[in-house]
């Protein structure tokens, strides 16, 4: 089973994304900060990452390139209320970006096709 | 002095006078009772004119009055009943032909015993000191018209005011008396004299009536020039078309460019010339004499005045050539100073232009500062907006996809459609935000609508199809914020084209309008569609929806922003249409 590892400050959104990813199947672990983050991947192996922008204590843009480092092999896809950070250079290394939406699909889309990958 | 003894008697007393006499700068003369000449002294006998004195004694009182025409002869009973008789700046020309001016003056000649024995006279010589006083006298005449000139001219700047003044002047029987006045002036290239003015009567039938008009009102010089702007009479209509239309071209060779060239005024008569041209200029004005005077200010040519008495026939003076270059060379500071006024006045134009630029630009930059403000706020509270959309939606449609409703999926897809519009609300002002961060620069009109367009075609579905685009040949440039513009340009295309997509035809186009360039977005088609178009732009900008409000208070906006506006218009023929405009830009300083 696929293990999603979603990193996002606001509690509504983790357990939204938990609720929508579990019912297509993926296992999913969410996280509110980017220490959390670091320390769960270093525990559990995960075939992709959910990563917020606009987090509390840092800036999703900052860990980024952190994790491709670290774990370059995990795609990630940047998942933000803001799509002004699409421009930002910083931005492309994800693999993905999807805008936050009610309408889910485009994000479980994404999922689906890079965890195909 | 010598002097001739006629009698014994009278010896004594003659050698008297003589004595007295002698020191004196005058002439005398004594005559008998019959008004023979007995005595004379040399003086006399030249300001009358006789070779010498025995050439004068024996002649008669009435041949001093050919010679001198004083009308002695006629007076010599009264002076013999003793009065006396005086005659002062007498001008007179004397037998050799010598002009002099005298004073003359006769008594009784009376004996020791006091009886009277004949008249005794005296001539003096004031030749040169009336002279001088005539001197004196042009000389103040002159002053005192160019003094009231000067102040009728103090009073405009306006050069064709500035030309009627000085002819009217140069015409008026209180100024320089002329009949008629002609005024030319160089051309910008300083290749051709142009006819510019004329004053006066064309013929001697209008001469008489605007005279005897003039004449009854009794006015002044200083009143004439006053007046001038109402005294179009005396600037016939026919003479001013006279002159007009004339070019004399300055390297020909006439009496006017000769005189331009030379600098120096002078008197022309028709019999003294030689040459086509000059006769022609002289026989266009219908004129046998002509005084003609440059218009010469620091050496550069400006002009000509010409005048003449060809109505009255009356001689013109050389005096009058000078006189009428004194108003020549007033003519000339008169018109500089006009021109440099123009000059002034136009640059104080373009400086208040200048000013006002700046004002608007630096409103537009207070605006766009606001603007920019104003982005962040809504950037920033949209994006707070977004998360909580995001997790109403997702659950909303989480619970939707369970199926297990028990009657309120009604509701709850009322709740989806509003959080969709809520979120569509948020993405015109991320938009909005998002454009405001773009700096203002000089922008292409054209480029900016083709670019909405090329959105308005992708968003509708389409390849080439309509809306058609006619866009203006050339730039259109105008200042501002592109992004905003696009933005604002498109919610225009999107509002109106999407409600009338396959009701009728649709072309937008750009256009200059004076100081704006222009977008209009025209409709055509058969009434059907007519009713259409208009019920559409009705409910768009009079009733909006709740999308369609934000769109056009945002698009407003931005268009008020940029000190531009928009409007439906038509009439009863044609249909309606939206148009949009901003001020063309002119040029100021970048950001």
């Amino acid at each position: 089973m696929n293990k999603i590892l979603v990193v996002d400050d606001e509690t509504h959104v983790r357990k939204l994304y938990e609720e929508i990813l579990s019912r297509d199947g993926y296992k999913v672990i969410t996280v509110a900060t980017a220490g959390e983050a670091m320390d769960m991947l270093s525990r559990d192996n995960f075939s992709l990452i959910v990563l917020d922008i606009e987090l509390e204590e840092s800036s999703g843009l900052e860990i980024l390139k952190e994790l491709k480092r670290i774990y370059p092999e995990i795609p990630v896809i940047l998942n933000s209320a803001y799509s002004v950070y699409k421009s930002d250079f910083h931005s492309w290394v994800a693999d993905a970006y999807v805008v936050k939406s009610s309408d889910m699909e485009p994000l479980k889309n994404k999922i689906k096709e890079l965890s195909r990958a | 002095m010598e002097a001739q003894l006629i009698s014994a008697p009278e010896n004594s007393m003659i050698a008297l006078i003589q004595s007295n006499f002698d020191i004196l700068p005058v002439g005398f003369f004594i005559a008998d009772e019959k008004g023979i000449i007995r005595y004379l002294d040399s003086e006399a006998a030249r300001l009358i004119g006789y070779d010498g004195i025995d050439d004068a004694v024996g002649n008669t009182l009435f041949d001093i009055d050919i010679n001198l025409g004083c009308g002695l002869s006629d007076e010599l009973a009264t002076i013999l009943s003793g009065r006396v008789f005086r005659l002062d700046e007498h001008r007179c020309t004397n037998r050799r032909g010598h002009f002099a001016v005298i004073n003359v003056q006769c008594g009784p000649f009376r004996q020791n015993d006091g009886a009277v024995a004949g008249i005794f006279g005296l001539l003096q010589d004031v030749t040169d000191s009336w002279k001088k006083k005539s001197e004196l006298e042009e000389a103040i005449f002159e002053l005192s018209v160019m003094s009231q000139v000067s102040e009728a001219l103090s009073s405009t700047a306006d050069l064709d005011d500035v030309l009627k003044i000085i002819l009217t002047g140069v015409t008026a029987s209180q100024g320089l008396g002329f009949n008629r006045a002609y005024l030319f002036l160089v051309d910008v290239d300083g290749r051709n004299l142009e006819g510019k003015i004329a004053v006066g009567p064309s013929s001697p039938e209008e001469a008489g009536h605007i005279w005897s008009r003039l004449a009854g009102q009794h006015r002044t010089l200083r009143e004439i020039l006053q007046d001038y702007k109402e005294s179009e009479d005396n600037s016939s209509f026919s003479l001013s078309r006279l002159v007009e239309d004339w070019s004399i071209p300055l390297d020909s060779s006439n009496i006017f460019s000769d005189v331009i060239r030379v600098g120096q005024g002078t008197l022309i008569f028709r019999d003294d010339l030689t040459g086509d041209e000059s006769t022609g200029v002289l026989t266009r004005l219908n004129t046998d004499c002509l005084a003609l005077a440059p218009i010469i200010s620091k050496g550069k040519k400006l002009g000509l005045i010409a005048a003449d008495n060809q109505i009255t026939g009356k001689e013109i003076a050389p005096s009058m050539v000078d006189h009428l270059q004194t108003f020549a060379n007033q003519t000339a500071v008169a018109i500089e100073r006009s021109r440099l006024y123009d000059s002034q006045l136009e640059r104080a134009r373009e400086l208040e232009l200048i000013n006002q630029q700046l004002a608007d630009s630096r409103d537009q930059m207070i605006r766009v500062e606001k603007m920019s403000v104003i982005g962040e706020l809504t950037s920033s509270i949209a994006h707070e907006l977004r998360n909580p959309l995001t997790v109403i939606g997702g659950f909303g449609n989480l619970i939707l996809s369970t199926g297990q409703l028990e009657g309120s999926a009604e509701y709850l897809n009322i709740i989806l459609s509003e959080v969709k519009r809520a979120e569509s609300v948020l993405h015109q002002v991320l938009d909005f935000s998002r454009a405001s961060r773009t700096k203002t620069r000089r922008v292409e009109f054209n480029s900016l609508v083709k670019a909405a367009h090329e959105i308005l075609l992708v968003k509708l579905n389409r390849a080439q199809e309509s809306p058609v685009l006619h866009l203006a040949e050339g730039e259109l440039p105008i200042w501002g914020n592109p992004d905003q513009l696009r933005h604002a340009l498109l919610q225009f295309m999107l509002m109106t084209v999407e409600e009338l997509t396959g009701e009728c035809s649709i072309d937008i186009s750009t256009s200059i309008n004076g100081k704006n360039v222009r977008m209009v977005i025209a409709f055509s088609g058969e009434d059907k569609a007519r009713a259409r178009v208009v019920k559409t732009l009705r409910q768009v900008f009079g009733n909006p929806s709740g999308t369609q409000k934000l769109s056009i208070l945002v698009a407003g906006e931005t268009l008020k922003y940029h000190v531009g506006n928009y409007g439906v218009e038509g009439s009863q023929e044609n249909m309606p249409c939206l148009y949009i405009e901003l001020p063309e830009y002119r040029g100021h300083t970048d950001e």
